[in-house]
């Protein structure tokens, strides 16, 4: 009995870190300061358990906590509702529909499926802005924060990928 | 990295339904957020408000390693930075006699001039404990709200000028939209014509002067201040100055947002206005030399003055024959004139 319940309790678990990784990237994105200084905005962290997710275990980050996790970008971020929402639910269509491409990729490979996903993001947020105030925004903005999002999935994949292997695939009993 | 390290699940995840109705869901919050605007503000002042301990101290310490790390170059030039501060201090010394002497003077003019003094502004002093880094958002979060008596509409100076307003606020914090921000709208006047515009953010470093009248020309380095218009902002905060970006105005601001670290929230109260009391002299009566009309006694009006019935001007000389209303032509009192 006792087993059964610390199996089913590390299932939850196992099922509630990647969604707490995102929040947490959501919380990292919008603190108050840039660690990049005002040169480049703050990388879209929320983005790379989401992507890292829906490839090794979409069961596990689902459409609907991409929309959720977008949605919690959009309230805590200040900008108008559903536009993070829309455009984390753009990138997770894309990467799920390419999902056997992406999954096989590895080393930079990896890296460039993930700046796929991210590219699809920033554009879409892009779009969307632009749709909801009439008038076209100043691009570079989006193309720096696309540009550090991708450069830092490179520390950040192996972060996930140890989070991964040491903690949601030994709560669940495999990986 | 490393996909390849870890079982992948092959099993495709079964998420187009799920992923149709998000999209949904999505597309329906950008509409109804787009409508109501403010449909997050309450749970982003509610999360700010509860995060601001954590705020508060992140702040500090990126500020503290910021400064750590600018003081190991400022070492290097502390000679010439102390060499040039004492100019600049001389300068402004000179300066600072100028604006007393100007100071007094001006209030000599108001006192004879009998002008309204300008409208007492109560400040609230906050520390910036946050600002926002996304492509299209430029906003701030301070860390004083409604119990300090913070507004949203407020604005916002550091010791140079205006930085924004305030435009949410939570019990603890508040949120600023800066000048440079894309939703940014600000009456502006610009020195030395007074020319009104109206100063517009486009997320870059310098917005832009809208709807400035027709054939105006503004020259750069003209100083733009706020107009007070809609008597939402005081008057005459200073922004900055003109510069001219081909055929457009842009505005060099002088406040530097991504340095400022403590801010002043002006609340500014408009002053109800009394009209000027007449004097009997600017009476129109007494100024054309007529004696001032007597208020009517009620006892006096006992029985009203009847005017005498008017006298037709014109009769005309036959009524018409079959005319069914007899008054019809008692009612004309047009004269005839030959031309019928």
């Amino acid at each position: 009995m006792d087993r059964t319940g610390s199996i089913l309790g590390g299932r939850y678990l196992a099922n509630a870190i990647p969604v707490v990784c995102a929040l947490l990237g959501v919380l990292l994105t919008n603190l108050p300061f840039s660690f990049f200084g005002n040169w480049f905005p703050s990388p879209m962290y929320a983005l790379m358990p989401v992507y890292f997710w829906c490839l090794v275990r979409p069961d596990l980050m689902s459409p609907g906590w991409a929309f959720l996790i977008g949605v919690a970008h959009d309230v805590i971020s200040g900008e108008p509702p559903g536009l993070w929402a829309a455009s984390f639910v753009a990138a997770y269509a894309v990467i799920d529909s390419q999902r056997d491409a992406f999954a096989g990729l590895s080393g930079w490979g990896a890296i460039l499926g993930f700046a796929t996903g991210a590219l699809i993001a920033c554009t879409t947020h892009y779009i969307i802005f632009s749709l909801y105030h009439w008038q076209l925004m100043p691009v570079s903005g989006s193309i720096k924060e696309f540009a550090v999002t991708s450069l830092l999935y490179v520390p950040a994949a192996f972060l996930l990928g140890w989070l991964h292997r040491r903690l949601v695939g030994p709560l669940r009993s495999e990986y | 990295m490393g996909n390849g390290t870890w079982r992948i699940s092959r099993s495709r995840s079964g998420a187009r339904l799920p992923l149709v109705v998000v999209a949904v869901l999505a597309v329906a919050l950008i509409l109804i957020g787009k409508a109501q605007s403010s449909l997050f503000d309450r749970a982003r002042t509610n999360v700010v408000d509860w995060m601001k301990p954590a705020l508060v101290a992140t702040s500090a310490t990126a500020q503290a390693v910021d400064k750590w790390l600018g003081s190991i170059g400022d070492i290097f030039v502390v000679y010439q930075e102390n060499l040039r501060l004492k100019q600049e201090n001389a300068r402004l010394r000179k300066w600072q006699n100028t604006a007393m002497v100007l100071n007094s003077r001006l209030k000599r003019y108001q006192l004879l001039l009998n002008a309204a003094p300008d409208p007492a502004l109560s400040t609230v002093v906050a520390e910036v404990i946050g600002r926002a880094s996304h492509p299209f958002l430029q906003t701030m979060i301070l860390d004083a709200g409604k119990q300090n008596g913070v507004k949203p509409g407020q604005a916002v100076v550091d010791q140079r000028g205006m930085i924004g307003r305030i435009y949410l606020t939570g019990e603890r914090t508040s949120w600023v939209i800066l000048l440079t921000d894309l939703n940014s709208r600000v009456p502006v006047s610009i020195e030395p014509n007074t020319d009104q515009a109206i100063m517009a953010g486009d997320n870059s470093p310098e917005p832009v002067i809208e709807t400035l009248a027709r054939g105006v020309q503004l020259h750069e380095g003209d100083q733009v201040v706020t107009s007070g218009d809609g008597d939402i902002l005081p008057p005459g905060i200073p922004i900055g100055v003109v510069v001219v970006d081909g055929s457009t105005y842009r505005v060099a601001l002088f406040a530097d947002q991504t340095t400022a670290q403590d801010v002043e929230i002006l609340d500014y109260k408009q002053p109800l206005e009394h009209p000027p009391s007449v004097t009997e002299q600017e009476l129109p009566a007494t100024a054309a030399g007529l004696p001032p009309a007597t208020a009517p006694q009620p006892q006096n009006r006992a029985v009203p003055p009847v005017l005498p019935p008017p006298q037709p001007i014109y009769k005309p000389a036959t009524a018409p024959q079959g005319t069914s209303n007899p008054d019809a032509g008692a009612d004309n009192d047009v004269p005839d004139t030959g031309n019928q």
